[in-house]
């Protein structure tokens, strides 16, 4: 898919709470010992949710942009602190934007990239100047569940604008593939979601991953050696590091945006935040694959062109891996408390 | 609750007040207050109000703002040996209160030590 006009990314930002839950403890108290795929993953405080942390994401990516005014303001999670009461407005209200759009998109971990399509649609007909597309989750997990060791909190947001001279990088492609597949699912009113353990890599991952991305190649004409970079849905360490090897992409390409190991899978931000630690190195005129994953399922492949801009959006907004520098581990007790599991 | 609060949203999601920069007047209009500072003094409670018994110990401080207002607020995600007077503070924003599992979350700022 393409826009008629050229659109870009203006800004972006991401947040990572402070606390880490190392996965050995996890393993500790389930398991007797041990670890978990990652080394750690980064857990919301006891007083953040979805709402906040999209804020947080999202005042970086306004003053990188540095713009007035939203046309429309997406917010892409499956943890919504209400059933019903947009997620979405909160955040208007906290940005200051009143006449705009606003909406909850969910499509369990690629609810923020099909923003990013809409909101390419609507800047690209002409429709709205500005708009952000903003990936949060804090992702829940079954006590014990193997979820439990990834399951995290993050957010990231980008402000999608008219492609101009101040563009970080163009909007060039994307592609989406989806087919009805229940991998991972979560019943309305139910705590925490349940999973078909294996089946969620091959049928589901990797199946749909694979369809979008060779989607993308054959639309735009493009190879793995074109990009520099390449993001993709990181539920784990694993899936992310054999797609990408399945597809023709080498380890180094990979190496900046798999961040599954430090801080978990952030559902509808893993793959978002993997673009902004991207975007924090890039240079002018590399590539940027982004291939997201959602349950249920379906992944949106995009292709990105850094540009001259990017260079004066250095230092505006903290990095990802400063972000990932500063946490501080909790215990397993700790992270019940944090997460509601124990309350008093 | 949620309606009282409902009324000064702004002043809590994104930090605003009526101090004017150039006189130190109060003026009506609310406005943007910078969303860094340092603090002032500070005090930890091991008995809160209700509603924030998870939170103990919770941390205060009165914080000076870089126009010279000042806010109380919580300190969160900060080690306890770095919040010390004259620390550099910088404001997020956070679920101030919860009402239940059935009512309204209300959020707003509370400060991290940079």
């Amino acid at each position: 898919m393409k826009s008629k006009e050229r659109v870009g990314i203006k800004g972006y930002g991401a947040y990572i709470p402070f606390q880490r839950l190392p996965s050995t403890e996890v393993a500790r108290v389930w398991k007797g010992g041990g670890s978990g795929p990652n080394l750690e993953k980064a857990v919301a405080s006891i007083d953040e949710d979805t709402v906040t942390m999209a804020i947080e994401a999202s005042q970086y990516a306004m003053k990188m942009a540095g713009i007035e005014e939203l046309g429309a303001i997406f917010v892409g999670t499956e943890s919504k602190p209400y059933a019903v009461k947009p997620t979405s407005t909160i955040v208007a209200q906290a940005l200051g934007q009143h006449y705009t759009l606003a909406a909850d998109l969910e499509f369990a971990c690629k609810a923020a990239t099909e923003a990013v399509q809409v909101l390419t649609g609507l800047v690209g007909s002409g429709m709205i100047q500005n708009g952000l597309a903003i990936g949060v989750d804090t992702a829940q997990g079954r006590p014990g569940d193997e979820l439990e060791y990834t399951a995290a909190s993050g957010s990231a947001a980008f402000v999608i604008s008219k492609f101009d001279k101040d563009a970080i990088a163009s909007i060039d492609c994307s592609a989406s593939y989806v087919s009805d597949t229940g991998d991972f699912w979560r019943r309305a009113q139910e705590r925490y979601p349940r999973h078909l353990s294996r089946f969620t890599g091959e049928p589901a991952y990797f199946y749909h991953v694979e369809k979008s991305v060779r989607n993308l190649f054959q639309e735009t004409g493009l190879k793995p050696s074109d990009f520099t970079y390449a993001v993709f849905h990181q539920p784990n360490p694993r899936f992310p590091v054999e797609v990408a090897a399945r597809l023709g992409f080498t380890a180094g390409q990979i190496k900046t945006g798999l961040l599954n190991p430090l801080i978990g899978n952030t559902y509808a931000a893993s793959s978002p935040i993997g673009l902004a630690a991207v975007l924090d190195e890039a240079k002018p005129g590399n590539k940027i694959l982004l291939a997201s994953f959602g349950s249920g399922a379906g992944s949106d492949a995009f292709s990105f062109t850094v540009q001259d801009a990017i260079e004066k959006s250095r230092g505006v907004s903290p990095t990802v891996k400063s972000m990932i520098a500063k946490g501080t581990k909790i215990d397993y007790s700790t992270y019940t408390k944090f997460r509601g599991k124990l309350t008093k | 609750m949620a309606i009282q609060f409902w009324r000064i949203r702004d002043r809590y999601y994104r930090l605003m007040g009526n101090r004017c920069d150039d006189c130190g007047a109060r003026n009506l209009a609310d406005k943007d207050m910078p969303r860094t500072g340092k603090i002032l003094t500070h005090t930890q409670l091991h008995e809160p109000l209700p509603g924030f018994e998870s939170e103990v110990p919770l941390n205060l401080a009165v914080i000076e703002l870089q126009n010279g207002a000042r806010v109380l607020a919580q300190i969160v995600d900060t080690p306890q040996e770095k919040i010390e007077t004259g620390a550099k503070a910088r404001a997020v924003i956070r679920r101030v209160r919860v009402d239940g599992d059935s009512g309204q979350i209300l959020y707003g700022y509370k400060f991290v030590v940079e």
